[in-house]
């Protein structure tokens, strides 16, 4: 038998090297130093990345194969959208309003005692060339609904809030595993160094359900963590100094006299890229500081702009504003944006809706319904829908039956979710759940499936993008995920 | 199609780095010569289905003969040809269906062009056949239910890691100087072997700032390193290592390392994130265990059985905390019993890869897939815990505690009668409020809903009786504000919650007193002082260790939100004593099911229960028995954690010493000898150095497994004191990341050092060790982005600027200056730390408050020492920062740097923009 240790040399090497690539995160040698002196020129650089190229964790890199998409919009509901009140008439419910549900097995219900079926509050109706129903609550969805492909079927595996948040989010129902924003970043780079790869952009009111775990890096480097722009103030943490204590000219000479020692010091250290990336990275900051706001000064967009995201409405200005942000930064080569949509704050503010189908799910879809339609819109109109996923989702369903009398609890039996662009067929229905809709039936789909479809509209394979942490290599689908075919289409892997 | 797949591998290479041949970053791609070993290794996978055992398609690819011959389907290689091969066409997806099949998983990227490179290169067998074990036989032996583990085979028994550790001879070296201390002997003769040519001994003032920055986390004072400098005694470093270990700040660095091993946070995470009281404790316990150099094997015993020693002392109860600080929903939690064994699942993870470096939880569903470890194996391992609850022990002598625990209730004896006599006066008040209350209630309700309220009870429907099930949740509550729930948890729930700030933001009810008529209201009132002043005299809560102990958990206390109302799923175990065992009494652990998840409890049992024990692959390696409880009459516990806690401390266990002497190298050189320090298994890599990693772990046991000595050794080694500014051509090609260690590798500190040592170059650090935890000034907004749990918010002054180790670490919302700065999850044990770059570092140090706020009194600390002499500033501020004289060089761009400033501000100002300079200085941040 051969000594394991005899392998050494040639195992050991390529994995430390291999670790040490991964973690500096960065090219090797030859990193572009800018042009300090021209830093006037630096400032006017297009924002839009197409300047001059850095070395960075988020450089580009290309997919496994062609890509249908480049980057994705990613609205999530948070506190569990009514599949039932939205997209899913069942006029069964109709049929059995205030009858118990029977012959569904085992009712388990997040709150305690079980009510009888209660059937929509909400009038449905019939859109688009293949008929699809929408609820009332979303007028000006179910004007697009032809652009929109409809996954009726999807399922999750806890009823509990926050585990179902990473579950959609993550991948995983245990806290700390990467996010999916952050997955996409690792595997493809981001085509604009001067914004980060993965922007986050929360409910004006605050974090959802189990806050930052949401978009966090889990054990991927710190490279590929979602940065939440902030809805007051600089978009991004720290993007600026409190005046007070440095101008901008000041800042600028300290950069410059950084650079220079920096150099000194690195040329003592042959090899080490960590410290030219460090170098470099400082000239990226900088970038930052003059692209982040550039992204989200709205000032340039016209009025009819702004009025088909409905920022000039008080209920939908700031889902509205998201919305827009999201088509601007996607416009400027960010990778992975996220809306959310609800605050945790309280349960109010969210889709939680226990207490009060009516008044919950009318306030926040009359919230998003015409901002969603202002962005697919945008999109679609300046060509961008076709590189671009929309993702539409939240963690779970609710039941069909009531919870006193009026609410609904949660349900992560069903629910739906619709993507758009990435020249997905719209007007599609995928999966079904059951007459009433507790459980998905036809093409049971979880959140794997769905992970793994979207990292295939981005040209990745999903079992290929792999990290190696603790003694295995992880993946976002973990040992699962099954792309949805009627999404996915013949594309080749 | 083939194309776009060589682009990405291409790309991947570079990105992902197997970058032997990447010459001067670019990105050619030449290829490496492969050794058979490795590919085979990689192959091995494939003979799951085409090995010695299996052939599917007939083919066999344990042999080099197998694979000419090839299956069904042809040759599996054509050697020189790997696009032509079968074989390297299946793994890379070129020809379907790809191979492996699932469940095998698939190979890397770097793996298939291994096989690849292999193929082109001949498809060379090696001469000595390789460890190509097909996939393990199963076991005779079926358990019910149809289990049978894999067989563990002597070869499995002969990896590296499950053979004992040889206490190697210390190799001679030419060099005199080098055979001082065996660490150099084991290096140099690598070295030697390697033919890399080591560094020269670095400056002093590198090795004091080295030292310092590495035993303590904090800077070397100016002072310091000029004594150091000019001090002629021999032993001056040795002494200057002795000085640092013996400093209170050795213990805040180095328990900051175990934290991270211990995935130890403030707050448990999840939906409430709710605060661990009591977490700091446990927190002080580890640095006060590194402080008094506590031998390793007593370190392991106290934290995973601190409570069931024979003399279980404050400490080894504390330790205990062990078991609480992981991620844990504590809400609900009786309602879903699968959250218990995914408790059990991180506890195994946690002690397996952090004490022994083997991931038994890659074993929760199925044996290991790489690993002698079988599914039984984990869940004998999750039976080791599977007695303990959450137990608040208390940290005061027993007469003290029953002192305490009397005075309590005679108060509250106290305050009963006033109490119910109060219930007395409210009762009526309180019906007739219920009934008013339900009467509002049900106006808001639809029709129906207040006709099947109003219909009586027999006449209503099925449907109808759900409703009202619902509605009034339970009648016999005269609590209103349980009437109509709350739509979140019941009313109890929200109270304790609110005690814990969890609904901080919204919740702002709590008991409302009922309105009275006036001779009423007097006379509660008068009682309600009266209880007041009873409620005056409680004492002050014992202080208690958030702790465990053996208990049933089926019977422990309901927790927050555990409801029993129907529908919530809640299990009912039948049973009805006791949750603390009696003292004099043998505790039996409640049962254990193979393969149980706690999804399922009924189907679940029908599997047989599983008894504690420990690794098969180390039977007949490690004594070991099932339970060893303590020789107590007045604490009644199993004793299984104490049996695994002993097995793990055992100086026969194969791994642990390893294991930790490697952190602990690892932590010195920013690389452990294995560098996967919590994978020994196969999927780990081989250690660098065997020799030396077997004579230090030896060696550790041997001095009774302290730690501080063998830093000793490892610091006062001619290795540690290598300089890092050097390099030649041929030792940068022949190993370019510094694996054998031809000189000591920079690196970069860590998130909490940085923090640290800034602080400390601005002398604004607050030195106070120990306590509660302090909340670092974040910016308000974000407080809104996680507002559950609890987070003070906080000023920058000096209250905060404390060593980072005491911040409050909250799993919901990461400081975020740690965060950028590769700060590690905080739900699982921490293998390493990663280093990454990224700008959003750049901008926390560049415009922080806090960063610039110090940058302001590094300035000033300079000027006082340095006056107006722009000359004796730059110098003062490179002995705070980087403890050496500036070059004449850096002197004159500093010099420029400074008039500049100060011609278009002042001097203070362009004094602070150059302390500014410094502290985001590459060489200010590094370990160099």
């Amino acid at each position: 038998m051969t000594n394991p240790f005899e392998e050494r040399d040639k195992k050991e090497q390529w994995i430390s090297r291999r670790k040490f690539w991964m973690e500096a995160g960065m090219g090797i040698g030859g990193l572009a130093l800018f042009d300090l002196l021209n830093t006037d020129k630096l400032l006017a650089a297009d924002c839009s990345g197409s300047g001059p190229k850095v070395e960075s964790p988020l450089t580009p890199k290309p997919p496994h194969y062609k890509a249908r998409a480049k980057s994705v919009i990613s609205l999530f509901m948070s506190g569990g959208v009514s599949h039932i009140d939205t997209f899913q008439y069942k006029p069964a419910l109709e049929k059995y309003d205030r009858m118990p549900m029977e012959g569904k097995g085992e009712i388990k219900v997040r709150q305690g005692y079980p009510g009888p079926l209660m059937k929509s509050p909400f009038k449905f109706a019939q859109y688009g060339k293949n008929g699809t129903w929408v609820s009332e609550i979303f007028p000006n969805i179910s004007s697009i609904v032809d652009d929109l492909a409809f996954i009726h079927s999807c399922v999750g595996t806890s009823n509990d809030h926050v585990i179902s948040h990473y579950e959609w989010n993550t991948g995983s129902i245990q806290m700390g595993f990467p996010s999916v924003g952050s997955w996409v970043t690792y595997g493809l780079g981001s085509d604009n160094q001067n914004l980060p790869g993965f922007v986050v952009i929360l409910d004006a009111k605050g974090g959802p359900y189990a806050g930052p775990p949401n978009w966090q890096n889990g054990f991927l480097p710190a490279a590929y963590q979602g940065t939440v722009f902030r809805s007051k103030g600089d978009p991004i943490l720290d993007l600026s100094a409190p005046s007070q204590y440095m101008s901008a000219e000041q800042q600028r000479a300290r950069l410059d006299q950084m650079n220079m020692l920096n150099q000194g010091f690195d040329d003592k250290y042959p090899g080490i890229s960590e410290l030219s990336a460090r170098i470099s990275s400082y000239e990226l900051a900088y970038r930052m500081q003059a692209c982040a706001p550039e992204a989200v000064d709205l000032s340039s967009e016209g009025d009819e702009t702004k009025e088909l995201y409905g920022l000039n409405d008080p209920v939908t200005a700031s889902y509205g504003r998201q919305c827009l942000l999201a088509r601007r930064l996607i416009e400027r080569g960010v990778r992975f944006v996220q809306l959310m949509s609800g605050a945790y704050v309280s349960i109010e503010d969210t889709w939680d809706a226990h207490a009060n189908i009516v008044s919950n799910h009318t306030q926040h879809a009359r919230e998003v319904d015409k901002p969603i339609k202002g962005l697919i819109t945008d999109l679609k109109r300046r060509g961008l829908l076709d590189e671009t996923l929309v993702i539409w989702h939240s963690e779970f369903g609710r039941m069909p039956i009531s919870q006193r009398g009026i609410g609904r609890d949660h349900n992560p039996g069903a629910m739906t979710v619709f993507m758009a662009g990435a020249g997905i067929e719209g007007g599609q229905h995928i999966g079904s759940s059951d007459d009433v809709g507790y459980q998905a039936e036809d093409q049971r789909i979880t959140n794997h499936d769905v992970h793994a479809t979207l990292l295939h509209l981005l040209g990745v394979d999903h079992k290929r993008l792999t990290y190696y942490f603790n003694g295995r290599n992880m993946r976002l689908t973990d040992v699962s995920g099954v792309l949805i075919p009627q999404i996915a289409g013949t594309a080749t892997a | 199609m083939a194309l776009g797949r060589k682009q990405w591998l291409t790309a991947s290479l570079a990105a992902v780095g197997l970058v032997l041949f990447l010459v001067n970053g670019r990105g050619l791609r030449a290829q490496k010569v492969v050794a058979p070993e490795e590919a085979l290794a990689v192959l091995k996978r494939c003979n799951q289905c085409h090995g010695a055992t299996l052939q599917m398609s007939k083919l066999d690819l344990s042999t080099r003969e197998g694979m000419l011959k090839g299956g069904e389907k042809g040759a599996a290689i054509i050697p020189g040809n790997a696009e032509g091969s079968a074989l390297y066409r299946r793994i890379s997806g070129l020809q379907t269906p790809a191979m492996p099949m699932p469940p095998v998983s698939k190979l890397s990227e770097q793996e298939i062009v291994l096989v690849k490179d292999w193929i082109d290169q001949g498809a060379k067998w090696p001469e000595v056949p390789a460890v190509t074990s097909a996939s393990p036989a199963l076991s005779n032996q079926t358990y019910p239910g149809g289990y049978r583990p894999r067989v563990i085979t002597d070869q499995d028994r002969q990896w590296w890691a499950f053979q004992k550790a040889v206490h190697y001879p210390v190799p001679q070296v030419a060099d005199a100087r080098l055979n001082k201390n065996p660490i150099d002997a084991f290096v140099y003769k690598m070295l030697a072997d390697k033919n890399l040519q080591p560094a020269a001994q670095a400056d002093r003032r590198t090795l004091i700032r080295r030292a310092y920055l590495d035993l303590i986390g904090l800077l070397p004072p100016p002072e310091a390193v000029e004594k150091f400098v000019d001090d002629p005694a021999p032993d001056a470093y040795e002494k200057l290592i002795d000085r640092l270990l013996a400093m209170p700040g050795y213990g805040e660095r180095w328990g900051r390392f175990w934290l991270d091993v211990v995935r130890y946070a403030d707050s448990s995470g999840f939906e409430f994130d709710l605060n661990i009281d009591n977490a700091w404790r446990y927190r002080d316990y580890v640095i006060k265990s590194f402080n008094e150099d506590k031998p390793y094997n007593r370190f392991i015993l106290e934290q995973i059985a601190g409570d069931e020693l024979d003399r279980p002392t404050n400490d080894s109860l504390t330790a205990t905390t062990y078991y609480r600080i992981g991620p844990r929903v504590r809400f609900r939690e009786k309602n879903y019993p699968s959250y218990r064994f995914d408790y059990m699942d991180d506890m195994v993870r946690t002690t397996f890869q952090g004490f022994m470096g083997l991931s038994v939880n890659c074993a929760r569903c199925h044996d290991h897939k790489f690993d002698p470890i079988t599914r039984l194996d984990y869940y004998k391992s999750v039976a080791a815990f599977w007695g303990y609850v959450d137990y608040d022990q208390p940290l005061m002598p027993k007469p003290e505690v029953d002192a305490y625990n009397a005075k309590l209730k005679a108060l509250a004896q106290e305050m009963t009668p006033l109490r119910q006599e109060i219930a007395r006066i409210e009762k009526p008040y309180r019906d007739k409020q219920r009934a008013d209350l339900i009467e509002a209630a049900l106006k808001k309700y639809p029709a129906d809903i207040q006709r099947a309220i109003r219909t009586p009870e027999a006449q209503r429907t099925t449907g109808q009786k759900l409703l009202v099930a619902q509605v009034i949740i339970n009648p016999e509550d005269t609590d209103p504000d349980n009437l109509v729930a709350d739509a979140t948890s019941s009313a109890k729930a929200r109270a304790a919650a609110k005690a814990d700030q969890v609904f901080g933001v919204t919740y702002t009810g709590g008991a409302k007193l009922i309105k009275l008529n006036a001779a009423d209201e007097a006379r509660r009132a008068q009682l309600l002082t009266r209880i007041q002043q009873i409620e005056d005299r409680l004492p002050a809560p014992l202080p208690v260790a958030d702790g465990v102990r053996d208990g049933d958990y089926r019977l422990s206390p309901d927790g927050l939100g555990d409801s029993h109302i129907p529908g919530t799923g809640r299990p009912d175990y039948g049973i009805t004593c006791c949750f603390i065992p009696e003292p004099g009494k043998k505790f039996e652990v409640p049962p254990l099911y193979f393969a149980a998840k706690g999804e399922d409890l009924k189907s679940e049992a029908s599997t047989f229960p599983v008894e504690p024990g420990f690794l098969t692959v180390l039977n007949g390696t490690v004594p070991s028995v099932a339970a060893h409880p303590p020789a107590r009459a007045d604490y009644s516990t199993s004793g299984r954690r104490r049996a695994l806690a002993e097995a793990i401390a055992s100086p026969d266990n194969p791994l642990t010493a390893r294991v930790l002497i490697n952190r602990v190298w690892g932590w010195h050189f920013g690389t452990g000898i294995v560098d996967t320090p919590g994978n020994f298994g196969r999927m780990g890599v081989l250690p660098s150095n065997p020799q030396l990693l077997d004579w230090l772990a030896t060696e550790f046991v041997q001095r009774g497994w302290s730690v501080k000595e063998m830093q000793k050794l490892i610091m006062t080694s001619e290795t540690y004191k290598m300089a890092s500014a050097f390099s030649t051509e041929a030792n940068l090609k022949a190993d370019p990341t510094d694996v054998y260690l031809w000189r000591f590798p920079a690196h970069r500190l860590e998130a909490e050092i940085i923090r640290d040592i800034t602080l400390n170059a601005s002398g604004q650090l607050n030195t106070k060790m120990g306590g509660e935890p302090f909340f670092p000034a974040i910016p308000t907004s974000l407080r809104a982005d996680q507002p559950r749990g609890i987070w003070e918010l906080t000023k920058e002054d000096s209250s905060t600027w404390r060593r980072s180790v005491y911040a409050y670490i909250k799993r919901g919302l990461k400081y975020p200056m740690f965060e950028v700065f590769d700060e590690p999850d905080l739900n699982v044990t921490c293998e390493r730390r990663v280093v990454s770059t990224v700008p959003t570092q750049a901008l926390t140090l560049l415009n922080n408050e806090f960063t610039l706020m110090q940058a302001g009194f590094l300035a000033e600390r300079v000027f006082q020492a340095a006056g107006n002499d722009q000359a004796r500033q730059i110098e003062t501020i490179y002995s705070i920062a980087f403890s050496r004289r500036p070059s004449d060089g850096e002197m004159r761009a500093n010099l420029q740097f400074l008039a500049k400033q100060t011609a278009s501000s002042n001097a203070k100002t362009a004094l602070t923009g150059l302390a500014h300079v410094i502290l985001n200085l590459n060489e200010f941040v590094y370990v160099k």
